[in-house]
């Protein structure tokens, strides 16, 4: 009799821990997922989200057509003088290291992703993510080797790129990317890839059972970058 | 009656085994669910967020326009003053001053800060890093500076702030830097500021740490140009 009851209980802490489970789950899904939430304000808020991005992209598109047409004049405005040839060759030369054009070349892809070990069986969790420092300093060892150009899940690295992370998504370029980062950068590849060396960043992130691989390539594309690059208080001086 | 009581217990079981089945499927649902539940896609972002998303696309889109209208006006000055030789050539300079100006190569002037770090002769403390300058130029990179130097070497974009081991140096553009390190930034000198001294910020927590960091703002900054050659050799 005695033992029917301590089996009772058993079985009803059991059921009252999975329901508790159950619960929990049941309002994270909620939570994470917009075709359960019928709140009218926020899908308001996500038509006029889409409704702003649809129209950034036409524009960027808009800019691509009317930047491409800019070259063409200018090449046709400098045609017959060597004097603006040379200045001409100076703004193409220059938008492509500045980030304002898209540019191909031998080097290396990084790939960064989160790790594959179980979270509970770590001391600290948080060790198993990718985290905006781990990106950057990824970032800082490829400039060391000479890479010429570097972007980040397709989002282009210029000279005012901050990278920061929020949750587990990382802001570039006012864009948010999630895991697995990949890292394209232009340059020598064997030079790039000595980034794998020992003792260097990806062998650290490695330690932390990160998922680190790193490929060469003979042809890599770097995209433009999308967005636009204006100074409001800096002035040049001569 | 000993034989009825085993029955009883062996239903029991069974059922018991059929719920807690059940119950485990269902979460096991749930946890794939909430594992594929993208978290940078709109679909599942709350109303907060959704705020700030929409502000950040609001004003990446007036900047967009605002650069397809500029890029229409230079089409249109081109098609203008095609004759004319001297005016391209100065509708280019305009173009190349801009330019330069992003590679880092002519010397800048505009508010900012100037952030100086000393080491501390204190045993106790962490000496400065390498890193720890890395992080500061993220952190000015997102405050929206728009020129940077450590010890008058420009932050371009194939800039590198690394330690060498053997040498015990910081190197930035592969020149030395010896401390005090004097970091400058041209921006809006309020918001430089208050992203690295809120809490959390870059500096605060280097004070924190008993570090001895100082920063200024200040009306005018002047920042060098990079005094290296800009060359590349692998991209098209």
């Amino acid at each position: 009799m005695q033992n029917k009851k301590v089996v009772a209980i058993v079985l009803g802490i059991m059921c009252f821990a999975l329901t508790a489970g159950i619960c929990v789950q049941v309002r994270t899904v909620n939570n994470t997922n917009s075709t359960v939430s019928n709140d009218y304000e926020e899908n308001n808020l996500r038509a006029e989200v889409l409704r702003y991005k649809e129209r950034y992209d036409n524009k960027v598109k808009e800019l691509s057509n009317a930047e491409a047409e800019l070259e063409k004049e200018r090449e046709s405005a400098t045609q017959n003088d060597s004097d603006l040839q040379q200045k001409e060759q100076e703004i193409t030369e220059g938008n492509k290291i500045i980030g304002l054009t898209e540019v191909t070349g031998p080097g290396v892809i990084v790939t960064l992703g989160d790790s594959k070990k179980d979270a509970s069986s770590s001391l600290d969790p948080s060790m198993l993510l990718v985290h905006d420092t781990d990106v950057l300093s990824v970032i800082n060892e490829l400039k060391n080797a000479g890479a010429e150009a570097i972007s980040i899940n397709d989002q282009r690295i210029i000279p005012t790129t901050g990278i920061i992370c929020g949750g587990n998504i990382i802001d570039i370029n006012g864009e948010k990317v999630g895991a697995p980062f990949e890292i394209k950068a232009i340059g020598l590849p064997e030079q790039l890839a000595a980034l794998e060396r020992p003792g260097g960043y990806l062998a650290l992130l490695k330690d932390y059972s990160i998922e680190v691989k790193l490929e060469k390539s003979n042809n890599i594309t770097i995209p433009k970058y999308t967005g636009t690059i204006n100074y409001q208080y800096a002035k040049s001086i001569d | 009656m000993k034989k009825k009581m085993k029955k009883g217990k062996i239903t029991m079981i069974i059922t018991a085994g059929i719920v807690c089945f059940i119950l485990v499927l269902v979460m096991t649902m749930q946890f794939k669910i909430v594992n594929e539940a993208d978290v940078t896609s709109i679909e599942n972002m709350r109303k907060s967020d959704l705020s700030t998303e929409l502000a950040n696309w609001k004003t990446r889109y007036d900047e967009v326009n605002q650069q397809y209208e500029d890029t229409v006006n230079k089409i249109e000055e081109y098609k203008n003053n095609k004759e004319s030789n001297e005016e391209t050539s100065n509708l280019m300079d305009s173009e190349l001053e801009q330019i330069s100006m992003s590679l880092g190569k002519t010397d800048v002037e505009g508010q900012g800060i100037i952030i100086t770090i000393n080491e501390t002769n204190n045993e106790e403390v962490e000496d400065i890093t390498a890193d720890d300058l890395l992080v500061i130029v993220n952190a000015l990179k997102l405050a929206g500076a728009e020129a940077i130097s450590i010890n008058d070497q420009r932050i371009i974009n194939m800039s590198d702030i690394v330690y060498i081991d053997a040498a015990s140096v910081i190197r930035v553009n592969g020149e030395r830097i010896l401390a005090p390190y004097k970091i400058k930034a041209i921006g809006d000198s309020n918001y430089l500021e208050s992203s690295l001294i809120g809490n959390g910020g870059a500096v605060d927590e280097m004070k924190k740490k008993g570090q001895d960091v100082t920063i200024e703002k200040e009306n005018r900054v002047t920042i060098y140009k990079y005094n290296g050659e800009i060359t590349t050799k692998y991209m098209e």
